[in-house]
C-alpha cells in the first residue's frame, strides 16, 4: 500500500470510522449474499440458506473486531473510539454527565484558584534576576523580643563596608509614607516610599523608561529626583513619554522625573507611587540617632559562590564587632538574615496552605460524589455490559473503556474547571484585604496550567476506579440474571457505593469543623474589647510637609486651628488628634527611663504616642488615676506626659506613678529631658487585636509635635456624613493640603481583622459546598439502596410490614453510613486541625463545643437525605415491585 | 476443516489467498470460494477470518483494493497482488516448504 494511501486508511480509521465500518459492513453483506444465493441455487429454501452462510461465515461481530485489530492503529484507534463511545453515553444521560462536569468543575475550580495563590506568593520565585541571591537583613534585641526588625542606618552601612560577603547593601522604608503631588491640579497624595539610591541595582531591576536612582543619591546631592511607578505614570501623566525629565512639585519641593518602573515591579509594596531618594546629609553617618532608631529595611545581594550560611558568620563577626564599638546603642542589638522570598511572603504562608488543604478535600468529594454518579449510571446499563461480555469483547476493553469515560468527563470538567478557577482568581485578587497577597497579579502560568491538568487526570483515575472494577468483574450470567430483576445494583457495587458515603460525610466533617473553628475563632476576636469605642467616630489623616510648616508653633497652630473648627462643625460632638490610631499597623517606639531608678539592665521600649486635648474622652477610653491633658500643658509649660495601665502595672506594681518622672534615653545624662507622669489611662491595643496591649506612653501633641496626625470627629449620626465637610475645612485652612486616608473607626477596626475574615469567609465557602455535596451523595446512594432492595421490601410489605419499618430499614442504612463517616471525620479533623493552629484566636484546634456540634449538625442532615428515599420506598406498592421480576 | 487461529495458521491463510489472487484479482466471496474449491473441499476456511487477513495484507503492502461493479451489478471491493506481493509468494511458498518439511521430521514420517 502507497504511503499516502497508508496514511488516509490511518486518518480514516481514526476520525472516519464510520467509513471504514461501513464499507466493512458492505463487504459482508455482499459476502454473506452471494453464500446465501449460492445454497439457494443448490436448492435450499431461503431462510434455511441464510443460516448456513451465516454459519459459514463464523461471528460476524468477531470479524469486525478482528478486522478492527488488524487495521494496526489499535490502541490509538481503540482510544478514540473509547472517546466516542463516552461521548455517546453522555449525550444519552445529558443530566448525569451535567451533574458531573459541574461538580468537577467546582472542585478542580476551588483547586486552581487557591493553586495560583499559592504558586504566586510561596512558588513562583521573586521577579529578580538571580533572586535567591538576595537577602532581607533585619536586626534582633533578645531583650525587646525584636526578631528580624528594622534596621538602624549606621549599621546598615556599617555591614555594606565590612562584610565582604555581601556584593552590595541597601536600605528602603517599607511603612506607609505619602507625598503630596501638588503641580498636577489637584493636591494628589501618593504612596511614596524613600530608598537608597543603589536599591535598584541590589535588585537588579531597570526603568522601563529613562533611569532608577544612583549610588549617589543614598546621600544629599543638592537636586531632588524620583522615579514613579508605572500606574502613576499611566493614571496621572497619561503614559506621556515626555515625563522624564520634567519637575513637578512634590511635598512643596520642586523634584525631578528621571524614570519609570515597570508594570510588574512592586517593591516593597504593590501600592507604591513613587520612590524617592534618601538624600542623607553625611553629617548624620557619625550622630547617634543614625544608629539607635530602626527605621530602616535592608536588602543585600550576596556575591556569587558565597553561601548563606557563609554570609551570616561573615555578619556575626561585623556585628559583634560593632556591639563593642557602640556600646550605647549596639550593646545587645543583634542581626539576621533570611531570604528575602521568605521576608516578604512570611505571614501569608499559613493561611494560603490551610485553604489548600481545605480545597483539596472539597476536590476528593467531588470526585466520590462522581464516582457515585458512575456507578449508579454504570448499575442501569448492567445488562448491556453483560451482553457485551457474552459476545466476546475483552474484559480489559471494558475496563478501559469505564476509565475512558472517567477521563473524559474528567477532562471536560478539568476545562470548566480552568475556566471557572480563572474567574475565581480574578475574583481572589480582588476580594483579598489590600496587600494580604504581595503579588502583582495571580497570572495563569504554566505551573498552573500543569496542576490543573494533573488533577484533571488524577481525578478521572480516582473516581473512575471504582466503576472501570466494577465492570470489569462481573460474570455475564450474574449480571443477566441480577439486572434482570429490575432495580439492580449488585452486593459489591452497593458496597463501593457505601464507602464513598462514609468517605464524603467524613471530608465534610473535616471542612465543616475547619470552617466553625474559624468562625468561633473569628467572633472571639470582634468580641475582644478594644479599650476605646470607635462606634461614630471619623477618621481623618494628614502629614504637614516640613517645607511649609518647619517651626513648632505652626504645626502647633495648624492642628489647633483644626480640631478646634472641626469641633465647631454642624454634627460634631466632639473633636481631637492624635498621631496614631488604635489598631492601626505601625507605631513608633521610644526608650525610657524612670527617673530614680538605676538604668535598667533590661532596656525598656514603649509605644510613644502624642494625643490632643480631648482625646481621651471622644475615644471613651478611661481616665484611672490622676488627671488628663488640659489646655495649659503646652510649650513652654512643665512637660508631661500619661502612661497606659499596662505601663503603669508593669511598672509601678507597688507603687504610685503619679508625679514620678520619665526621660526618652535609656541611659538619662545631663541632657535628657523629664516628664511628669500625670495621669493612668486605659489600655487601646494598639496593632491588632490579638495582640495584648503594649506599655504605652502618652505625650501631648502641643509639647511633643508630629506633623502627621489624625484628626478624629464623633458625631451621633453616620460619621461618613461628616466627611465633606471634613475635606472643605481642610481644604480651607490650607488648600495645598491632600487627605492621606478618611475612614470611620468602625471601619478602620473591621479592617485590622480583614485577613481572619476572608480566610473565614473562603473555608465558609468551601465547606457550605463540600456539605451540599456529601448530602447530594448520601441521598444519592440512599436512593439506590432502596431501589436495589425493592424486591425485599416488596416481600416484607407483601406479608404485612407496616411503611414505618420499612422506612427504618432504608433510614438505618443511612444513618450507620452516616455514623462510620462521623467518626472517621472526627478522628481526622482531630488531627488536621491542629495544622490550623496559627490562625485560631482563643480557640483550640480540639474545640469541643464545634466538634460535638458539628457532627450533630451532619448527622441530622444526613438524616434527613436518607429520609426522602426511604419515604418513597415505603410508599412502594408491593405488586408492581414483586411484578417487576 | 475449520482453521483456528494463531499466528502460523493465520500466516497460512495469508499463503493462501496470496496463492489465490496470483490468477486474478477477486472479492472476498470469491477468494473463499476458490480456496474451498483448490483444497478439493479439504479445507472449508472461516469465511469471516478472511477479512481481517486480507486487511492484514493491504497493509503490509502485498495486495491492493478498489470497489468494482460485478458482473451482476453489484458493488465489492477487488483485491488484486502488488508487486511486492507476487515476490512475496515465492518467499512465503518456499519458507511454508521448510516449515513442512521440519515438522514432519520431527513427526518422523518421511
Amino acid at each position: 500500500m502507497s504511503v499516502r494511501k497508508r496514511i488516509a486508511t490511518w486518518l480514516r480509521a481514526l476520525f472516519g470510522k464510520t467509513a471504514v465500518e461501513r464499507e466493512l459492513d458492505e463487504e459482508i453483506r455482499l459476502h454473506l449474499d452471494l453464500e446465501t444465493e449460492q445454497h439457494i441455487r443448490a436448492g435450499v429454501p431461503p431462510s434455511e440458506a441464510r443460516r448456513r452462510a451465516l454459519i459459514a461465515f463464523g461471528g460476524v461481530e468477531a470479524t469486525k473486531e478482528a478486522h478492527r485489530d488488524a487495521r494496526g492503529v489499535s490502541w490509538l484507534e481503540d482510544g478514540a473510539a473509547d472517546v466516542r463511545h463516552a461521548l455517546r453515553a453522555f449525550r444519552r444521560s445529558p443530566t448525569l454527565a451535567a451533574a458531573a462536569i459541574i461538580t468537577l468543575a467546582v472542585g478542580i475550580g476551588a483547586n486552581t484558584a487557591i493553586f495560583s495563590a499559592v504558586n504566586a506568593v510561596i512558588l513562583r520565585p521573586l521577579p529578580f534576576p538571580d533572586a535567591g541571591r538576595l537577602v532581607s537583613l533585619g536586626e534582633d534585641n533578645s531583650e525587646f523580643g525584636w526578631r528580624h526588625s528594622q534596621v538602624a542606618p549606621a549599621n546598615m552601612l556599617d555591614w555594606q563596608e565590612q562584610v565582604a560577603a555581601f556584593a552590595d547593601v541597601a536600605g528602603y522604608v517599607d511603612y506607609g509614607t505619602t507625598a503630596t503631588l501638588t503641580s498636577e491640579g489637584e493636591p494628589k497624595l501618593l504612596v511614596s516610599s524613600e530608598v537608597n539610591g543603589n536599591l535598584f541595582a541590589v535588585l537588579g531591576v531597570r526603568a522601563q523608561l529613562g533611569q532608577t536612582l544612583t549610588p549617589a543619591e543614598t546621600w544629599d546631592t543638592g537636586s531632588r529626583t524620583a522615579v514613579i511607578s508605572d500606574r502613576l505614570w499611566r493614571r496621572q501623566f497619561g503614559a506621556d513619554p515626555g515625563v522624564i525629565g520634567r519637575t513637578v512639585e512634590l511635598d512643596d519641593h520642586p523634584v525631578e522625573i528621571v524614570g519609570v518602573m515597570p508594570p510588574e515591579f512592586g517593591f516593597p509594596s504593590e501600592q507604591v507611587d513613587v520612590w524617592l531618594p534618601t538624600a542623607w546629609d553625611p553629617a548624620f553617618r557619625a550622630q547617634t540617632f543614625f544608629r539607635r532608631a530602626h527605621w530602616m529595611r535592608a536588602v543585600a545581594r550576596l556575591k556569587p559562590g558565597i553561601t548563606p550560611a557563609d554570609a551570616n558568620t561573615q555578619l556575626q563577626t561585623v556585628v559583634r564587632r560593632l556591639q563593642q564599638q557602640y556600646p550605647a546603642t549596639n550593646r545587645v542589638m543583634g542581626a539576621d538574615m533570611m531570604p528575602l522570598h521568605d521576608a516578604i511572603v512570611g505571614d501569608t504562608r499559613q493561611p494560603l496552605l490551610v485553604l489548600l488543604g481545605a480545597v483539596g478535600l472539597l476536590l476528593v468529594i467531588a470526585c466520590a460524589n462522581v464516582g457515585n454518579l458512575l456507578l449508579v449510571h454504570a448499575g442501569g446499563r448492567e445488562r448491556e455490559t453483560a451482553l457485551r461480555l457474552a459476545l466476546g469483547a475483552g474484559r480489559g476493553r471494558l475496563v478501559r473503556q469505564a476509565f475512558t469515560e472517567s477521563l473524559v468527563l474528567s477532562v471536560l470538567g478539568g476545562a470548566a474547571g480552568l475556566a471557572l478557577g480563572l474567574w475565581g482568581t480574578r475574583a481572589l485578587m480582588s476580594l483579598q484585604p489590600p496587600d494580604m497577597l504581595p503579588v502583582h497579579d495571580l497570572g495563569v502560568d504554566w505551573a498552573v496550567l500543569g496542576y490543573v491538568s494533573l488533577l484533571a487526570v488524577g481525578t478521572g483515575l480516582l473516581f473512575g476506579i471504582a466503576p472501570a472494577v466494577r465492570s470489569g468483574r462481573r460474570l455475564p450470567a450474574e449480571a443477566l440474571g441480577e439486572g434482570g430483576r429490575g432495580g439492580g445494583i449488585g452486593s459489591r457495587m452497593r458496597r463501593w457505593g457505601d464507602s464513598l458515603v462514609i468517605a464524603e460525610v467524613a471530608l465534610a466533617l473535616v471542612l465543616t469543623v475547619a470552617a466553625g473553628l474559624l468562625v468561633r475563632s473569628f467572633r472571639q476576636l470582634q468580641h475582644v474589647a478594644p479599650g476605646f469605642d470607635g462606634t461614630g467616630v471619623l477618621t481623618a489623616t494628614l502629614a504637614l510637609p516640613a517645607a511649609r510648616y518647619d517651626s513648632r508653633e505652626e504645626v502647633v497652630n495648624f492642628w489647633d486651628d483644626l480640631v478646634r473648627r472641626a469641633a465647631a462643625l454642624p454634627g460634631v460632638n466632639a473633636a481631637a488628634a492624635t498621631s496614631n490610631t488604635p489598631l492601626s499597623p505601625a507605631h513608633w517606639s521610644s526608650q525610657f527611663s524612670v527617673a530614680g531608678r538605676a538604668p535598667d539592665d533590661h532596656g525598656s521600649d514603649a509605644v510613644h504616642r502624642e494625643v490632643a486635648v480631648g482625646y481621651f474622652p471622644l475615644m471613651r477610653v478611661p481616665l484611672l488615676r490622676g488627671r488628663l491633658f488640659t489646655d495649659r500643658d503646652r510649650a513652654g509649660a512643665p512637660l508631661v506626659v500619661l502612661i497606659n495601665n499596662a505601663f503603669a502595672r508593669t511598672y509601678f506594681p507597688n507603687e504610685d506613678p503619679i508625679g514620678q518622672r520619665l526621660a526618652f534615653d535609656r541611659v538619662p545624662d545631663s541632657t535628657s529631658i523629664w516628664h511628669t507622669i500625670v495621669g493612668i489611662v486605659g489600655d487601646e491595643h494598639q496593632t491588632t487585636l490579638t495582640r495584648e496591649p503594649r506599655v504605652e506612653i502618652i505625650a501631648p501633641a502641643a509639647q511633643d509635635v508630629r506633623r502627621g496626625m489624625t484628626l478624629l470627629v464623633r458625631t451621633s449620626g453616620d460619621p461618613l456624613r461628616l466627611a465633606p465637610s471634613v475635606r472643605r475645612l481642610v481644604a480651607e485652612l490650607d488648600p495645598k493640603l491632600a487627605l492621606e486616608s478618611i475612614a470611620t473607626m468602625d471601619a478602620v477596626q473591621a479592617e485590622s481583622l480583614a485577613t481572619q475574615r476572608f480566610v473565614m469567609t473562603l473555608l465558609l465557602v468551601f465547606a457550605g459546598v463540600g456539605l451540599l455535596l456529601a448530602v447530594v451523595g448520601v441521598y444519592g446512594v440512599m436512593a439506590q439502596v432502596a431501589k436495589g432492595r425493592t424486591r425485599e421490601i416488596g416481600i416484607r410489605m407483601a406479608l404485612g410490614a407496616r411503611a414505618s419499618e420499612v422506612r427504618w430499614i432504608v433510614l438505618r442504612h443511612g444513618l450507620r453510613l452516616a455514623g462510620i463517616g462521623l467518626v472517621l471525620g472526627v478522628a481526622g479533623g482531630l488531627a488536621g486541625t491542629r495544622a490550623m493552629r496559627a490562625l485560631l484566636y482563643a480557640v483550640s484546634p480540639a474545640d469541643p463545643a464545634t466538634f460535638f456540634a458539628v457532627p450533630v449538625l451532619l448527622f441530622i442532615t444526613a438524616a434527613a437525605a436518607s429520609w426522602l428515599p426511604a419515604l418513597r420506598a415505603s410508599r412502594a406498592d408491593p405488586a408492581t415491585v414483586l411484578r417487576v421480576e | 476443516m475449520q482453521l483456528p487461529s494463531s499466528d502460523v495458521l493465520r500466516g497460512t491463510l495469508d499463503l493462501l489467498v496470496l496463492k489465490t489472487l496470483t490468477l486474478e484479482p477477486m472479492h472476498g466471496w470469491g477468494i473463499s470460494q476458490r480456496i474451498q474449491q483448490f483444497s478439493r473441499g479439504v479445507l472449508d476456511v472461516n469465511q469471516g477470518s478472511l477479512y481481517p487477513a486480507l486487511q492484514r495484507l493491504e497493509l503490509r503492502g502485498w495486495i491492493d483494493s478498489e470497489w468494482r461493479t460485478t458482473e451482476n451489478n453489484r458493488r465489492a471491493k477487488y483485491y488484486h497482488l502488488t508487486a511486492a506481493g507476487r515476490r512475496a509468494v515465492g518467499a512465503e511458498t518456499e519458507s511454508w516448504r521448510r516449515y513442512v518439511t521440519a515438522v514432519e521430521w520431527i513427526l518422523g514420517t518421511s
